[in-house]
């Protein structure tokens, strides 16, 4: 629709397209706006008096933070990659029923994270709950594990991996779907060549499966660990006396009326998530030059 | 043997997903000594007594109904928001050459994988001042969700233009049509369901959202659902109360969800031109 003809001034330009610019401008300039005013205020509270973002190291607070958002993260993006790959090889191939298992699989991501995690909660509340009650053997099918019931929310490492597992069950439909279309790129007369030559299905899975599925198992890696540094509800609502740098966020503005560490916190956050963005992308490139010998 | 492995993992997963939901909607039924045990015997699962007593009540809670409402007000606001701003912009990009179309695209994917939980304090300290700071809440939260959720918006726009011929409506013209007909007669309503995909997921976005809400509504009174459930998790209330709210916040999402994903499988117009 753009005409060039090389008489036209720019302003003739803008005049002759001023409808498409016109439909286009408004939702652009708002996003726009609003990311400028984020950046802003994120630069104007970390580097302001004291300047909080330096500063903010010396708050054990955060240093805590940091290394529980850390393993979090470390732990909780190699994890949902292992369930979204089990998950798509349980439903790639085709068989009598797929579609309907397909949807079941699907059915976490409808369920709303805050919900999620109050399901947990109401799962392994201490005293009686019923995840402790199946551990101290109330249940006739069951055997006994413990003899007192156990504070799930009182333990780092038991809240933590409880909001993990979460983050985890919630998202894996994600996951599955980002690998389900990986492995539906793939060639099938790769896998009956192979078969013809006698190879093993591990065999298959190592030298064909994984290294034409790194484009995927890159995305997957990247999008979750970036969804694991920012996670905020679950830590939040079922780890809340362990914060993650997201709950530490909330904590440092709400309660301690602190924007500006806050703010510093914020922008730290952007930048280890940059960082590790890096990182992934760079590791899964060298990995599959690796992976692929031609 | 392969095949047996397969399908008991295939039923471990369906275990795993059922699960949780099953025990959401068993403690919403649940009678009193069902969730009170006292450690006297093991938690039921199923309740000694089912019965909605639990949906019963907060249908004439006030609080409850009134968060109910503000959510529905956010939601569609939000929607109508999305869809002024972003289905104009969204036919632009999939009908016009625009210069750097790329660069606008990828502008729309990075401005959704800036974390929320950065962003929310600054986008909360420019509501709070004036002259944002006069909207109500309502129109506030809607503003904020609307910042969300338009990105999705224009990419499931995009799509729906871009999978309608542009033929079609040029052959409607060579027949005679003027362009408002042809664009009333023919675009509109080939695009209208993948529209209404676009509205109803924009809506549960909102519905569902929970950090822009609970930032910007942490003073005031007024609050949607999700906000609603956790000032309700404070006061430490019953396990069947907590669970027949989350519930009520869970099922129009159920449903939509499986809703949506049929709409934006229908290829609408294969075949429409050959």
């Amino acid at each position: 629709m753009l005409r060039k003809t090389k008489s036209y001034s720019i302003w003739e330009q803008i005049k002759d397209n001023l409808f498409i610019i016109g439909i286009t401008i408004p939702s652009f300039l708002y996003l726009f706006a609003f990311l400028v005013i984020v950046l802003f205020y994120l630069f104007k509270f970390s580097l302001g008096e004291g300047l909080p973002i330096l500063s903010v190291f010396a708050e054990i607070e955060f240093r805590e933070a940091l290394w529980r958002t850390f393993w979090f993260m470390l732990v909780g993006t190699p994890l949902q990659l292992v369930v979204g790959i089990i998950l798509a090889l349980l439903v790639y191939e085709s068989f009598k029923g797929v579609g309907l298992i397909r949807s079941l699989f699907l059915v976490p991501i409808a369920i709303p994270a805050l919900v999620t995690a109050v399901i947990i909660n109401l799962l392994f509340s201490y005293p009686f709950g019923h995840i402790n009650d199946l551990l101290l053997g109330k249940y006739v099918f069951f055997p006994k594990i413990l003899s007192f019931p156990l504070n799930f929310s009182g333990s780092e490492f038991f809240s933590i991996g409880l909001a993990m597992l979460g983050k985890v069950w919630r998202d894996m439909p994600i996951a599955m779907l980002i690998i389900l279309a990986g492995l539906q790129t793939i060639d099938r007369e790769a896998y009956e060549a192979s078969e013809i030559m006698g190879a093993s299905f591990w065999q298959r899975f190592k030298y064909i499966t994984l290294p034409l599925l790194t484009p995927a198992i890159s995305t997957v890696l990247i999008l979750r660990s970036i969804e694991n540094w920012k996670e905020f509800i679950f830590p939040f609502i079922i780890a809340p006396a362990y914060p993650l740098l997201g709950v530490l966020i909330e904590r440092l503005y709400h309660v301690e009326q602190n924007p500006q560490l806050a703010c510093a916190c914020a922008l730290w956050l952007v930048i280890f998530i940059g960082t590790t963005t890096f990182l992934f992308t760079f590791l899964t490139k060298t990995v599959r030059s690796q992976l692929i010998k031609v | 043997m392969g095949n047996l492995l397969k399908i008991i993992l295939i039923a471990i997963t369906i275990f795993f997903i059922i699960f949780p939901i099953f025990i959401l909607f068993k403690y919403s039924v649940s009678d009193r000594d069902s969730v009170v045990t006292g450690g006297r015997y093991p938690e039921p699962f199923w309740p000694f007594e089912p019965n909605f007593k639990m949906f019963e009540s907060l249908s004439v809670r006030n609080d409850f109904l009134q968060s109910g409402i503000v959510s529905l007000e956010v939601g569609f606001l939000t929607v109508a928001f999305c869809l002024f701003l972003g289905v104009p912009s969204a036919f632009a990009l999939a009908r016009f050459k625009i210069p750097g179309l790329a660069i606008l695209l990828f502008f729309l994917l990075s401005v959704r994988l800036f974390p929320d939980i950065s962003a929310v304090i600054p986008v909360a300290e420019q509501f709070f001042k004036k002259p944002l700071s006069l909207l109500p809440p309502v129109i506030s939260v809607a503003l904020a969700h609307t910042l969300l959720s338009l990105p999705y918006t224009i990419y499931i726009a995009k799509g729906v233009f871009e999978s309608i011929p542009r033929d079609l409506e040029e052959q409607s013209q060579v027949l005679g049509a003027s362009r408002a007909y042809s664009f009333l007669r023919i675009l509109v309503p080939l695009a209208l369901p993948g529209l209404g995909a676009a509205a109803i997921y924009t809506f549960l976005l909102s519905w569902n959202e929970f950090v822009f809400a609970y930032f910007l509504m942490f003073q005031g009174t007024e609050s949607t659902l999700p906000v609603y459930l956790l000032r309700i998790l404070t006061w430490s209330p019953q396990k069947n109360f907590i669970a027949a709210i989350s519930l009520f916040i869970c099922i129009p999402v159920i449903i939509f969800t499986f809703a949506v994903q049929r709409y934006m499988r229908t290829g609408l117009t294969a075949g429409a031109v050959k």
